[in-house]
Parts: structure tokens; sequence; C-alpha cells
């Protein structure tokens, strides 16, 4: 059941160089969408039922559809920070086939008239960024786009767009769009307040219209349009079309990217791709969407579910970015409560008060429990810090911030139990918290199957 | 003002018409007495949301999907769309059918929140703070936080307490609630951008990031707005807590902005027990300085009661001044005076108040002369200020797109920093700025164009405007309205007198004259430069005495020898100096024959005229110093020694017969000066701290009334010949010298505010890269630079502020007079 | 009959001890809770209790107390924290001993104590200062202005209740 639309060095070698990939039908779709009206690429798009792989899934045609046409300057901005935990697709994608993301941001830069496209990198991703600006810069060379640019669109004019790589200095939070908006201007990584939204004038970089796209979701765009919505939409089930690549991590045997059709089960995934249960163990809980999202213990309901973005709404729970992490039953959850804490409270941006304050307080709580100085009451304080952060905050970080919180108290209480009523002491915890941390971090590495 | 657009919206399920376009805090605020708690929203600026304080329930009216009916429940309400998550109100303006509930229990959750997560870190400094009191943390806790903690103690964020953001405010990292006022006052509307925000999260704080720290002349304000305690003052650290002060209204005393300030006082041992000025504080008025002061009227109040001042009339004898009593110095004087046979001058300087300047008016008069000079000799037309004056109802603060202020021949950074920051501000709403002059000037900055002219050429400049600067004539000629304001930098007197001439010709050429926001401004030094017009004193008549010198002169308030090397040489030729001093100068040292101690503002009632021809109560808030008195008291008592009349018992009566006998003043007394209204944005009473947060900056004292213009009077005026001067040329081996001013400055008042010293200049003089290679001299090198009979070392500063062929040299720095106009002198290297 | 049980009463009380004392021989032991003049505590190690707040002055009804505030450094320190009291007087013929300012004060710097023999032929004298009311330092102690290691003494309130 390999169908590799994004990962297609599986299927030809080096397409990362633009050589091979153009050999390969590479550009084909960005001509054919510029012999096309803008709306006919758009409606394209919004048919395919393509929708963000960043984690919010939204329909990415619709979002293409909110700028105005009539606006003189637009900007496309791809956002290539993947800095949720347990996410490396994009990584992969820059790195085996980044022509097919930058052919699609040429698409979509089309599509909404836009004046330049940036791709948004994190700080850490400095490699990627040299390679793709080397690729970037062989393509515009070959007069595809940028001041040279050889091709017309369907009213004549040369198509000159260009594409920019901007780094980040590694912060979380600029994956959230607007605090990456203001992170290209130079500004502080903060996000804004919406509205205005980034698609409105005033909202976007620069103050205009701008459209931000996951990496993931832009490569998906020449294949659509190249084969059609029709064709995309066979891919998937329901109104999740198309493939996804998960990033398994966690404790499985093969940790890794898995480019896979919508409607996999968490039994398939873990354990026909992952290979089952590292060391023998059995599985305990999963993380479906990173830190920032809810934790599911492993129940046979649970693995029999399709990965779509409907059917995880049963658990209350999302699809994300789809970076699963997996963990057996060493771990002990209030440990991953605290480990996911402190990753929010060194990421919070610090501009709205309950993040900024609320992570730092459910991190020292926790500390303080997993320290063997908790009583019963703080894990009523934790809910309720937790769930206070939540209606208040500014941008989603701080409903994000909170989940782990929330969902490790819903799912797993007689854990937290254990070590407040003290038949759990530290001692304990560290014996079996190291080599699970170890394990954790081995796995989190980024490696193909 | 034109016609608002109303909207109507419901909060709390009462419907109000508010303005269109109204942050919705502000219309809450304003229309429907609902207090929307906020930290970092500041009316003045552009909201953030940040802070969350500010949740409320949104919602808007269902339609029916087909008919775009508004759909009504059984009752008849109607049915409203509540958003799911709560929205921060300072981010919304309101618009036609916006629905807001306050009072939900969902909001009082998330004020209470809110709160309880603002305090978990903020220290428990309440007792030491001086925020404590006047502290919107503390005010909103009472009214929707939590009355109990649940973080334990030991967990609280521990931050540095002490952090000195540059010479002047010191930051407590602790009590920070990061709201980022502070951060965005500096760069929204004093464009000095030097704040900043550093790290992230928890460890979120302030910074500065220029070198020397927080360099900007408006720091002070920071303090106000900071809704905790976290940005305090050298100079206020710890004086006294807030409920132990009584606020004074005065006037800022110092530069023709006449800001409105409260002085806040408090007996203190120190003091002998008295009152005594702990703070400095901004009142608000919306025409004049809205709620900024700069920093010099803020820390600049030290010399009301410092140990220098003069406290009893000195005479001398046998060339040393001795201690006497009023009625024999006041003898003394009577008998100067009458022996004089009407030779007679008297040169005011302008800090002195309307009520001064009519009172030694009436005693000169009265003795038969007519010589009253004002000092300092820098600016003149203050006839033209008078007739095409900035028009009555002018409110810097209204311009925007579409008008012109143009700025010639004045460094306004240094001179009335208020206008800087509000003519700024105008430039952000999209008003074009001209900036014109013979060097960079930091309102370059700020500028939609800049122009240069030749050193002491600038009459030559905007005479001829279509040929000098044709997009500026272009400008001129398309703005809507248009100010021009006029400084006296690189001029002489007639420079100045030309100068004026000239943008008033072009004001009424264009049509720009008998309106609000149009007509002439000029940067008159002192508190009351334009008031002296008013009142009969000219500059020129100064300058008629140092060519003609009389027998008697009478200086009051004037500290003639420190501003210009040329004035001690006529001084030497008159027979008799009456000193009318609150300070030893120069004349008290050698000249005076009889010295009077003057009270300073702070000790007394009066009025000032301020560059906008707004005349402005300040009140009596300090007791005097010894036995000195206010001026316009010494005149009329010396006028009873004279036989001129009866004492009057009060300053009120002296401006009730000003307003008598001059026509400018007409109808202005006392009770009119102190009236207030209404001002939007709303500070209200102390209770509603929060919203501009720290003092409320509530206006007590009045909001003063403009001097009407010949032109707004509707009378017709006449554009005049514009008489261009000569300008000084530097001969071989000579320099143009062109003083400057600096706000922060060695001047004999400011010197006694320690606090301020580590900001003032050593002293320094631009010196053009050309020259100084010439003279072998870089920057930091000292030079003497000799010029009207006096010379000076000084730093030179080889950094492209200086034109070719001149030397930039900043008055009052050195401890010896500097050239006040214009004019050529050496320069070598030392 | 009267006449006897009238001097029975009369001879009783006389062979009961007297309830007068020879006051000022004799002192009656006071009430614990007894308000006299005051005092302004140490700690420990010298540092003075009182930090100059004011809230006693902003609570006695009489508007007896009189405080200004300076800061303190690590080099010249008086209290805890950044404040401290330069100036601290009561005006004992306004007091009217309520002890609002002991309730007041955040630190338990001020303390009403059983003295209450004081008589004045001035009125400049009725003004207790802060060298008049503060205990003397206590064994082991130093007197203030100590110089102290910087960052130790940072709190104004040094030990605060946690939440239960």
């Amino acid at each position: 059941m390999s169908l590799n639309i994004i990962f297609r060095e599986k299927d030809i070698p080096n397409i990362r160089e633009f050589d091979v990939y153009s050999k390969n039908g590479g550009y084909e779709a960005l001509k054919k969408a510029l012999s096309q009206t803008r709306k006919q690429v758009i409606d394209e798009v919004k048919a395919s039922n393509l929708r963000g792989r960043g984690g919010a899934g939204f329909p990415t045609g619709v979002k293409w559809s909110f700028i105005p046409q009539d606006n003189p300057i637009n900007y496309v901005v791809v956002n290539a920070d993947e800095s949720e935990t347990g996410t490396f697709k994009d990584r992969q994608i820059m790195e085996n086939n980044p022509h097919q993301m930058i052919e699609g941001a040429l698409i979509c830069a089309y599509a909404i008239k836009a004046a330049a496209v940036y791709i948004y990198l994190r700080g850490e991703f400095w490699d990627v960024a040299h390679a793709l600006d080397a690729e970037i810069a062989r393509a515009r060379k070959a007069g595809l786009f940028g001041p040279n640019g050889k091709l017309k669109d369907a009213d004549g004019n040369p198509f000159k767009v260009d594409i920019f790589t901007h780094l980040g200095a590694g912060a979380y939070i600029c994956g959230e769009e607007t605090a990456l908006l203001n992170s290209i201007e130079g500004k502080l990584g903060q996000p804004r307040v919406r509205p205005p939204f980034p698609a409105n004038k005033g909202g976007g970089l620069y103050n205009e219209p701008t459209v931000v796209n996951n990496v993931e979701t832009l490569a998906n765009v020449p294949w659509i349009i190249n084969n059609g919505a029709e064709e995309y939409k066979k891919i998937g089930v329901g109104s999740s079309s198309g493939t996804k690549i998960f990033c398994l991590s966690g404790h499985v045997k093969n940790p890794g990217n898995y480019e896979l059709p919508f409607g996999v089960t968490f039994r398939q995934l873990l354990y026909d791709y992952g290979g089952g249960p590292l060391n023998g163990g059995e599985f305990k809980a999963i993380l479906p969407s990173g830190g920032s999202g809810p934790i599911l213990r492993v129940t046979d309901e649970v693995l029999d579910t399709p990965l779509t973005y409907d059917d995880l709404r049963k658990f209350n729970s999302i699809l994300g970015s789809a970076s699963v992490i997996v963990m057996d039953d060493t771990v002990d959850i209030v440990w991953v409560a605290s480990k996911v804490t402190k990753f929010f409270k060194h990421e919070s941006c610090g501009k709205c008060t309950p993040c900024r304050e609320g992570t730092y307080w459910l991190d020292k709580v926790l500390d303080r429990i997993l320290a063997g100085g908790g009583k019963e009451s703080d894990v009523d304080l934790i809910m309720s810090v937790a769930k206070n952060m939540q209606p208040t905050t500014l941008c989603a970080f701080g409903e994000f911030a909170a989940n782990p919180t929330i969902w490790t108290i819903n799912v797993f209480p007689e854990e937290f139990k254990a070590w407040v009523d003290g038949s759990k002491k530290p001692a304990e915890e560290k014996a079996v918290a190291r080599p699970a941390r170890e394990r954790v971090a081995a796995a989190a590495a980024p490696a193909g199957d | 003002m034109a016609e608002q657009k109303l909207v109507t919206i419901t909060i709390d399920g009462k419907a109000y018409q508010v303005p269109a376009g109204e942050n919705l805090v502000d219309a809450a605020r304003n229309h429907a007495d609902n207090q929307i708690p906020v930290f970092c929203y500041h009316p003045k600026m552009a909201p953030v949301g940040m802070c969350r304080m500010c949740l409320v329930e949104m919602g808007t009216p269902e339609r029916d999907p087909n008919t775009r009916e508004i759909v009504h429940d059984e009752d008849g309400n109607v049915k409203v769309r509540w958003m799911p998550k709560l929205q921060t109100a300072c981010t919304q303006t309101v618009s036609d059918g916006m629905y807001i509930r306050t009072t939900t229990d969902q909001v009082a959750d998330a004020r209470n929140n809110v709160l309880e997560f603002l305090l978990t870190s903020h220290p428990l400094d309440c007792p030491v703070c001086d925020k404590g009191g006047e502290c919107a943390l503390q005010d909103l806790t009472m009214a929707h936080g939590p009355g109990k903690t649940r973080m334990v103690f030991s967990e609280k964020m521990h931050l540095d307490k002490i952090v000195p953001l540059g010479d002047l405010i010191v930051l407590d990292e602790e009590r920070c609630i990061q709201c980022a006022r502070c951060i965005r006052f500096q760069d929204e509307i004093v464009g000095d951008d030097v704040l900043a925000f550093h790290e992230r999260g928890r460890t979120l704080r302030i910074i500065t990031k220029s070198d020397p720290g927080f360099d900007t002349y408006f720091s002070g304000n920071t303090t106000d707005i900071c809704p905790v305690g976290a940005l305090t003052t050298v100079d206020f650290r710890f004086g006294a807590r807030p409920w132990e002060m009584t606020s004074v209204p005065s006037i800022d005393p110092w530069d023709a902005a006449g800001s409105n300030i409260s002085l806040d006082m408090r007996l203190d041992r120190d003091f002998g027990g008295r009152a005594m000025i702990k703070r400095v504080m901004p009142r608000q008025n919306e025409w004049v300085n809205e709620i900024w002061i700069s920093d010099k009227v803020r820390f600049g109040h030290h010399f009301t009661r410092a140990e220098e001042r003069i406290c009893a009339p000195l005479l001398r004898n046998n060339g040393n001044l001795n201690e006497v009593s009023w009625t024999e110095a006041l003898d003394t004087v009577a008998g100067v005076l009458k022996a004089a046979n009407g030779d007679i001058g008297l040169i005011v300087g302008s800090g002195a108040s309307n009520e001064d300047l009519w009172a030694l008016r009436q005693v000169v008069n009265g003795l038969g002369s007519e010589r009253l000079g004002a000092w300092p000799v820098t600016h003149t037309g203050g006839e033209l200020i008078a007739q095409v004056g900035v028009g009555k109802g002018t409110n810097l603060g209204k311009l925007g797109k579409g008008d012109v202020v143009l700025i010639v021949a004045s460094d306004i950074e240094e001179e009335v920093p208020i206008w800087r920051l509000r003519i700024k501000q105008a430039h952000d709403r999209g008003a074009a700025v001209i900036v014109a002059n013979a060097r960079k000037t930091r309102m370059d900055d700020f500028a939609s164009h800049t122009f240069r002219y030749e050193a002491g050429k600038a009459a030559h400049w905007l005479a001829d405007l279509k040929k000098s600067a044709p997009e500026a004539a272009e400008a001129v000629k398309s703005a809507a309205n248009l100010i021009i304001l006029t400084g006296a930098e690189g001029l002489t007197l007639e420079g100045h007198a030309a100068l004026m001439q000239a943008a008033a010709n072009l004001l009424i050429e264009t049509g720009h004259v008998g309106k609000p926001n149009n007509g002439l401004l000029s940067t008159f030094p002192g508190a009351n430069g334009v008031g002296q017009y008013y009142l009969g004193y000219t500059p020129e008549q100064s300058v008629a005495m140092a060519a003609k010198p009389p027998k008697v002169l009478l200086v009051a308030q004037a500290d003639m020898l420190a501003d210009d090397p040329s004035v001690a040489a006529w001084l030497d030729k008159v027979e008799t100096i009456i000193s009318f001093s609150m300070l030893p100068d120069g004349i008290t040292a050698k000249f005076a024959k009889v010295v009077l101690p003057i009270q300073s503002f702070a000790e007394r009632d009066g009025t000032f005229t301020n560059g906008e021809r707004r005349v402005q109560r300040f009140y009596t808030a300090q007791g005097p110093m010894g036995w000195s008195l206010p001026l316009w008291q010494i005149a009329n008592r010396l006028g009873e020694k004279l036989g001129q009349g009866k004492a009057k018992l009060s300053a009120a009566a002296v401006m009730k017969e000003i307003a008598a006998s001059v026509p400018a003043f007409e109808g202005m007394d006392y009770r009119a000066l102190s009236k207030v209204e209404k001002q939007y944005p709303d500070v209200g009473g102390a209770s509603d701290s929060y919203y501009y947060s720290g003092t409320a900056c509530k206006n007590t004292g009045g909001l003063g009334v403009v001097i009407p213009t010949a032109a707004d009077k509707g009378e017709t005026v006449k554009a005049g010949e514009v008489k261009l001067p000569a300008v000084p040329k530097a001969g071989k081996g000579e320099f143009v010298i062109i003083p400057s001013t600096r706000l922060y400055n060695r001047e004999a008042q400011f010197k006694l505010s320690t606090v301020v010293h580590p900001r003032v200049m050593v002293p320094f003089a631009e010196i053009n890269s050309a020259d100084a290679a010439k003279l072998g001299i870089t920057s930091g090198d000292v030079v003497q630079i000799s010029a009207n009979g006096g010379s000076v070392r000084v730093r030179a500063n080889v950094n492209g502020g200086a034109p070719e062929g001149s030397v930039v040299l900043p008055r009052h720095l050195t401890d010896e007079p500097v050239p006040m106009a214009i004019t050529v002198g050496q320069v070598s290297k030392v | 009959m009267n006449v006897i049980r009238g001097f029975a009463t009369t001879f009783k009380h006389l062979l009961e001890e007297p309830t007068t004392l020879n006051y000022p021989e004799q002192v009656r032991p006071f009430q614990e809770r007894f308000k006299g003049r005051h005092h302004l505590r140490r700690y420990d190690n010298g540092l003075e209790k009182c930090i100059g707040c004011a809230l006693c002055a902003a609570a006695c009804p009489a508007d007896a107390i009189w405080v200004e505030a300076a800061e303190n450094t690590d080099e010249e320190r008086y209290s805890p924290g950044e404040r401290y009291a330069k100036t601290y007087e009561i005006n004992m013929l306004r007091c009217i001993f309520c002890g609002y300012c002991e309730d007041a004060c955040p630190t338990q710097a001020i303390e009403l104590g059983h003295e209450h023999r004081m008589s004045f032929t001035d009125r400049r004298d009725a003004i207790y200062t802060k060298q008049m009311l503060i205990d003397p330092v206590p064994e082991g102690g130093r007197e203030t202005p100590q110089e102290v290691e910087p960052g130790v003494f940072t709190r104004p309130i040094p030990d605060m209740e946690n939440p239960l």
C-alpha cells in the first residue's frame, strides 16, 4: 500500500537534485497551473479536500481564497519551523524532495497573486537551509521563477515571483503563524492578536495579506494539479483526502516517517510499520499529535481507530501534525506530564499572562509532586490552573500547554494518585525514568525506514 | 467638529449609542460607565491584547440565513450568537450590533484567573512599593481578584529587584507584569525606541537597548503609565506613600510648551518639617501636553528648595552684600529709582509670570521710563504671533493626514520637547513634517522632508521657498492645515525677526491664518516668552539698552551674564543695578547694588502664557524660602514706596488689573483660568487609576484660556516686508559659531537638580570633519573657542553635526558664557 | 442583731488583704494584652523589623505617627528589603493607644508594650523618635546600619506563610 506522493525519493533516487526532479515531470504542475486562471487553481485545490498538514487541518483551498486578488502585494510564507515535539517530516521533505515543496509554493504564489515566497525554517535547520538555497538557486537559474523568470501566466505576464529562505532563532512559538510573521519582520517572536488574520490586509507579513502553509501541505499541491482533484480524493477516506506523513517515535522497533493514506489505523501504524513494542514491552499510551495534543490510553478501540481528521474526534482528540509518540509501560505518566510541561514552560513566549505564568506554575507543582512533596490537593490545583489557562490565552499555545496536564490527569488519574498519596517515591521514579528518557531521545532522532 | 457616526452596541443587555470606530474599552467607559479592567491597554497607544484582563463575552445577533433578518426568541428579545471564547475588549473597535457581556460568571472567572496568574510571581512588596496605594494591580485585585493565594511562596519566580535602566529610572524585574506599556510608549509615542523585551516566558523582562541606558527625554512618563511599581524614578524612590501627598496644580517653568503639571507635596523633616515637592507629575491637558511631560520638568524641580537660594534682601556696602530688612532694601531701591530721573531700564527674564511683568512695568512706567527689555535676546516677532499665531482651538494632537508642520531653525527636541513629541505623533498620523536647519537635528528622524540652508540664512530660505525648496513649497500650498514653527538657532535677533516675518507672510499668502491648527509658533525660551510680548517687553529694547545703557537697570530673573560674554562690558557702564533674583548669579555677585530675593513658581500663584498663547495658572505649593517674596509683590511694594498706589494683596488682583488694562487679557481672571471641562480620554478620579494607571493625572487646576490672534478675531492681516539680515561671514582662520540649545544643561536653576547630572553632557562643540582635519582635531580633543570677547574650552565632537566652516556650540554647558546668537570666532586645539 | 451583723461585716473586711496598692512602689502585673507605649522591634541579627512602609501612620486614627523612608543598601542596611524608616516618630500626646498601628504592621515591627508612665513638661518631649522607640540590639546582633553580604536580605517581609 505504498503510494509516495511526497516521499518520491523512495521511487526515484536523488530527486532532491534539480536535474533529476525536472527530468521526472518536475515543474510541469507549475506550468500547467500558470496556463489556468487563478480561480481555476484555487478551485482545484479546494475540490481536492487538501487540508493543512501543520496541525490545524484547515482546508487549504479555502485559505487561499481568502486572499484579496486586487491587493497589489500578497505573500506566501512556508512554515518550515517544524518545532512540534515528535515531528520530523518537513525536514525529510526539504532534504530529499525540496523541489516539490518549492513548486507547490510557487503554484500557491501564482494562485493568490503573491509577490514573494518566504520559507521560514527553524534556526536548527541551518544545514537544510543551505541545501535548500542551493536548489532554489538552480531552479531560479533555469528561469522558472525569480527576476529572470521565463514562464508566462495565463494573462501573458511573466512569472517573476521569487523565493527566499529565512532562518528563525529556534523558538517553538515561531511555528505559530503570526509569531512566525513577526519573526520574519525582525520583531520579537510573539503571536499577534487576531483579527486581523494573516489573510487580511493589516494582519499578514508586513501588514499585507499572506498565506501561511506547512511544507507538507504545499508538497501535495503539484500532485493535485498534475493528477486532478478527483484522483486525489480517491486516496484516503471521507473528508480526509490524500496521504499523510506519520512521524512515529517512542517505544517502537522502527520509528520514522511513514507516508500513508488517511484511514490507516493505529494498530497498522504501530505494529505493521512500527514493528511493535520495543524491548517486548506493552504499549501504554499514545500522544497522537505530539506534546501539544491529547494523550490516549492504548486500548483495542484506540488501536482500531482509523487515522483521519474526523475519527479521532470521538476521543476528543485531534490528528494534528500526526507526530505519533508511543510509550510502553515503563513510562511514568506524571513524568511525561512534567516533561512536556517543562518544554512548554521553556517555549512560552511570555506575551500573555495566563501562558507565561501558568506554564511556570504547572511546572513548579509537577516538579514538587515528582520530588515527593505533592499533596492530594495539588492534582486539583494543576487541573484548575490548566483549565484556567485555556480560555484566557492569546494564542493556541496556551491551550496546547495546558493539554498535557489536563489529559494525563483525566486519562491516568491513578498515576497521579500514586504520587500524591506517597505510594510512589522519587527514588523509585529515577530508576524507571532514566532509561526511558534515553530511549525516547534516541527514538526521536529522525530516520527514514 | 464633524458629526460623528454613531453605532449601537449592547452592553449587559442595555443598548448604547457610541461613536463608530471607538475602542470598546473606551466606549464602555465613556458612554456606558462600564469599567472594563485593563493592564496593557492604554488609551494613548495601540492595543496589543497581552494582559488578557479585559476579556469579555462578545456576540452578534443571529440572522436568518435566508432573509438576513435578525432572529428573535419567544420573548421578542434578539437572539445573540455568542462567540465560544472570550474576546479581549481592548482589541475591538465598536461596530453596529455588537453585543457585550461583562458581568457573567465566565467573565468574572476570567478576570479572577488572570489576576491569580499575574499575582503568582508578583512579589509581596506592596508595603515598600512606591506604587502601593495607586497601583492598578492592587485596585483590580481588590475588585476582581482572588482573596487567597494558591501559589507556594518558595515556588515564586525571583528576578533582579534593582536594575537601573539608565541614570533616572530603576526597574524591579519581579514587579513587572510584562504589559509592554513602557516599551510601546517609547516606540510609538516618543519614537526613541530604547526599551525592549529580553528572553521569553517567565523570564521575559525589560531591557534598555541604548547606550547610555534609557536615552530619552521622556523616560519619567513610563513610571506614570506603569500599572505596577516596576519602574521608579531615582528622584522619587521611597520618597513618600501616594496617600500622604497633596497634588498642587502647576505649570512647567522651563519652556514654551507650558506643560500642565502637579506638584505632589508632603511635609519633610529634611526640609524643616515643611511641605516639599516630592515629585512632579503630569496633569492632563489634551490641548497642551496630553498626559506627558519631559524629564526636565519632572526632575528639574530641586531649585525651588535649594540651599543656594537667596533668602533675604541684600545690600552692597563697601563691595560686600549684607542682609538687610525688606524696609531698608526697598527704601534704598526707591531712593535709587527716584534719583535716576527716569533714566531707568528694566530687563526681565522669560521665567517671570504675567503678574510679575505687569507689576514691574507699572513701577518703571510710573517713573517715566518705557524701556522694557525682554531677556534673552534670541527670539522676537511677538507681534506676528499676536497676529497670525496658531489659531484659537489649535491642538497639535489633532494634526494628521494632509496637514503640514514646517520647522525652521529649531532643534525642537532640545528646545520644546513636548512639541517635538506631539509633532512626531502628528507625523505618525500622516502629517507631513518638514524640517529645515543648517545642521542635522533629532527632528530629522521624524520628518517627511529635510532641508539644509547656509548657517544664518533661515529667512532667506523660507522667504524664497519656491526656489530653495520646491517640494516644501508644494506641500505647503496643498496643506489642509499648516503650522510653521520657528526657532532661532543659528540666527541673530534680526535673523529671527526676518524668519518670523517670512513665516507670517507664507501663512498669510496661503491662507493658513485665523483657523485652528494653522498659524505661527515659535520656540520662545522660558515659560513666559510670549507673555513678555503681550505685556510690552521686547528683546529689541534690551539690545537698545546695551547700546545706550541706562543709569539704573533693574534685572529681574535674568541670568544675563551666563547668556553671552559680551554682556559684562555694557553692564559695567550702568551706574546702579538692582537685581531681583532667586539664586546668586554673575549680577548679584559683582554688579548689583541691591539684591531682592524672589520666589520660584512653586511658592506662589501666577500665570504663564505659553507658546500657543494659552494663559495658564500655577498655584502655591511650597512655603517661601526665607524672606523671599513674589516678584509682583516686590514691585507693588516698591510702587507703594514710590507713591504709585497701594500694593495689591494677591496675584489674582494683579491679574484683574491686567485684564482691565491689556486688551489681550480681556475677560481673564483666575476663575476663568481654572475652569476645567471633561477631556477624552477621560482620566476620571483617582479610583480609576488602572485606566491610565498610577496617578490619574486628573486636572483640577484649569485648562487655561487662549489669547485670540488678530486673525482669529477676523481682522485683516497683511504680509510685511522681510528685512533679510546680514549673515556673519567667517574671515580667514575664523569660524561661524552656531550656538545651540541643550535641554539638559548647567543653567543656574537646572544645575541644582543633581539627579540629572549624569545625563548632562560634558561641554562639547560640533566641528565639521573637513575643518577638524585642517586643524588636526579629532573627537574628544579639547578645543578653545573664542568669540564675543569670551572664550571657552570644550571637547570637540567630529561627528557630522556641523556644516563646513562652522562650529555648533551648545549654550549653558560651560561655566563661562558662550554667544547666544550666531557670530564668528576662533577655534584652536589646546 | 442588725448591729452585730453590721460589725461582723466590718471585722471581716478588717482581716482581709487590702485591694489597694502602694503605687508607684508596688505595681500590679499587667494583662498580657495591655497596650502601653510602642516599641520598634529588631530581628535577632540586629536588623530593624520596620521597613518604613508608613501603613501604621495610615492606620493611625489620631495621626500620631510620622514615617519617612529611605533606601537600604548592602553597605548600609537597616532592615531587610529595599526600604527602611529614616524617620520614625510617635507623638504620645496624640496617641490613643488603640493599637491599630500594630495591626497594620506587615512585619510586626511596632508593638505596644506595657510601659505607661509617660509625662512631659514640654510638648516637644512627647514626640518619641526612632532612637527612643527602638529596642536595644539583641545579644549576638549588630547595630544598624550593618554592612551585609549582598543578595541575602532582599525581601522586606522575610517569612510568609504558605497556603494550605
